[in-house]
């Protein structure tokens, strides 16, 4: 065990280091990975009823979009403002495709995914040239964009109206409705462990470790023969797959369409479980969307002072611990940890 | 004629608002290397503290000038809280814009809670109306028009020809340098977000005099003041200013032969084609500095 903490534990003593990929060795970070997720497969065992469920699937869906979120905006370093965007994408397609073409709903939902994934390589081409704060604004600009197409073009997106009926997905014959959500809980969370997979076997791969060189030192990683323009279009394009899919179940689930996906107060949310969770470590990110979800969920009963508790709370984790839950939990483990040698 | 008036006038206002709004996130930007997404809700803070004092019986005279001192505290208040605390870690830019967007939802919301939805109006800088080219016009809009370009000929001599102006540019170009002739650079980063928020406020107090002011008020002009400072490069301050006026006239223009619809769309599309040709943004040199 003390092999395993110790170079944790001395990552985070020293802030500015990056996390590198590959430090926790693959196969207990597999075991744990397992574990982990069997342990939210029996959940619905203990939450029998609807809407515990409910708050469950939308966690899932949280999830997937913040830790591809994650992975350009941590581990790529390119400050994807868009991201959301890519959801809505998702959204609509499915909208789109299953309500006017008639898609079948499982092919919908597939294809909404490689639709967001041509969306984000388009929104790769601006952003080659630019840096940082740039980033931010062109993305952000894209994302208004796409939002004000789909309200100008309401003969077919239902402008800001929405689109209602969307149809469902379905597993054979079973009945989605009158499962008690169960069906919808496994599909959400199959997507979620297809998508955390995806991440991990990435950012632990050659071409994560590339886009970890482009973000700490570009000059060198450039002169090492890192090419910029294709690992930043595939760092988008990674990251925006399981994005769109998420909007398209979103869709499936949910029933129907709004441009609310494409607003702030959404972004904002995703974006606080990014950074509260602690960026480049995908778990971080899958950690904070639980927490943040149930800690809604539970300060219900607060009406309006629930979001300035919540932005209260955002601002204390990110002064004290800027690397995020993530680092509070190494830091609180290290502690411990060490304290465990100590007399040994 | 009359179309040519309209969108000359509609420019000239537009570009008027954007121009207060893009140049306190232009300043922040230059000075602390920032960008401060709390700043439309500076711009809503400004206007219901404006409309509070005119409620409680003050002169509009007395009340907007308390309005836009009340802001400058509120800003140095929120550099000291969310910004300052961060300054030097190694991903201060992300983690401000997280810490800033939710100091914005918290004053957003304790706006929602202490003054209710309901949507309010404060009175206009000059009441009445006139025609001007066949186009029918208030005088609030005409001052606004008036006022402005004073406020930031000001800011400009403020930044140009007064000793704490130069310390701030000469922050914003190097800071090391800046702590090394001995200027408290502390203390200057509160005034910058100081100056933006109450030209924010300001900004807030012109559109509440025309608009109803409503706690998602700012939502917008901070999108657009966005869009003015990426299009006119954010290192500098006349950058913004130029590329203020020029998106005004651009809106005026499309909605009058577009249509209202597809002017945000179109903006964009001219927005992102502008950046990849010129990433640094159209009035800009490469370098990091003010005015």
């Amino acid at each position: 065990m003390t092999d395993t903490t110790s170079p944790i534990t001395r990552g985070h003593a020293e802030a500015a280091t990056p996390i590198a990929p590959g430090r926790t060795p693959w196969k207990q970070e597999a075991i744990g990975f397992v574990l982990g997720f069997a342990l939210l497969a029996l959940l619905p065992l203990i939450f029998g009823d609807t809407y515990a469920r409910h708050i469950l699937i939308m966690a899932f869906i949280y999830a997937i979009v913040a830790s591809n979120w994650d992975l350009s905006l941590g581990y790529g370093g390119v400050f994807n403002f868009g991201h959301l965007a890519l959801f809505g994408i998702g959204v609509y397609a499915y909208s789109l495709l299953t309500k006017l073409a008639e898609f079948d709903p499982w092919i919908a939902l597939f294809a909404s995914g490689v639709i967001a994934t041509l969306a984000a390589i388009l929104v790769t081409i601006p952003i080659l040239r630019l840096k940082g704060i740039y980033i931010i604004l062109v993305t952000f600009g894209f994302a208004q964009l796409v939002m004000q197409v789909i309200i100008s073009q309401s003969a077919i997106t239902g402008g800001t109206q929405g689109l209602v009926r969307i149809p469902g997905l379905y597993v054979f014959d079973h009945n989605m409705v009158r499962d008690g959500k169960s069906a919808y809980f496994y599909i959400a969370l199959a997507l979620l462990v297809a998508s955390t997979l995806f991440l991990r076997v990435f950012v632990r791969s050659r071409a994560g470790a590339s886009i970890v060189a482009l973000r700490d030192n570009e000059e060198y990683a450039v002169s090492r023969g890192v090419s910029i323009v294709r690992q930043r279009m595939l760092t988008l394009a990674a990251s925006a797959f399981f994005t769109g899919i998420a909007g398209a179940f979103y869709a499936a689930y949910q029933r129907n369409a709004s441009i609310d996906v494409f607003g702030m107060s959404l972004a904002t949310i995703i974006l606080s479980m990014v950074l509260l969770g602690g960026t480049s470590t995908i778990y971080g990110a899958i950690i904070a969307s639980f927490v943040l979800t149930i800690f809604a969920e539970w300060m219900a009963d607060f009406g309006a002072w629930r979001p300035m508790i919540t932005a209260v709370l955002i601002i204390g984790v990110m002064l004290a611990y800027p690397s995020g839950l993530v680092g509070m939990i190494k830091a609180s483990w290290g502690a411990i940890a060490g304290r465990l040698k100590r007399p040994g | 004629m009359s179309a040519l008036a309209e969108i000359l006038f509609g420019g000239l206002f537009q570009g008027s608002l954007y121009a207060m709004m893009a140049v306190g996130l232009a300043l922040v930007w230059t000075t602390i290397g920032v960008f401060n997404f709390s700043h439309g809700v500076f711009m809503m803070l400004g206007a219901y503290i404006a409309w509070q004092l005119v409620e409680l019986g003050l002169p509009a005279a007395v009340a907007f000038p308390i309005a836009v001192v009340v802001m400058a505290g509120v800003g140095w208040i929120l550099q000291a809280s969310v910004v300052r605390p961060l300054i030097g870690r190694p991903n201060i830019v992300l983690v401000v814009v997280i810490t800033t967007l939710a100091a914005g939802s918290l004053i957003e919301n304790g706006a929602l809670t202490v003054w209710g939805p309901r949507s309010k109006q404060i009175p206009a800088l000059i009441a009445g109306n006139t025609t001007i080219g066949g186009v029918g016009v208030s005088l609030h809009q005409i001052a606004i028009i008036v006022i402005t370009p004073l406020i930031l000929a000001a800011l400009w001599m403020f930044l140009n020809r007064t000793r704490l102006g130069l310390a701030l540019r000469a922050v914003a170009q190097n800071e090391d340098a800046g702590h090394l002739v001995g200027l408290n650079v502390t203390a200057l980063y509160g005034l910058a977000f100081a100056i933006a928020a109450s030209l924010a406020g300001l900004a807030g107090i012109f559109m509440g005099g025309y608009r109803f002011m409503s706690p998602v008020m700012g939502s917008d002009p901070l999108l657009k003041a966005l869009i003015v400072v990426v299009f006119g490069g954010i290192s500098s301050i006349s950058g913004p200013i130029f590329a203020a006026y020029l998106i005004g006239f651009f809106e005026a223009a499309c909605s009058y032969y577009f249509g209202l619809y597809w002017t945000p769309a179109l903006l964009f599309g001219v927005l992102i084609l502008t950046l990849m040709v010129r990433p640094e943004g159209i009035f800009a040199s490469r370098s990091r500095g003010l005015a």
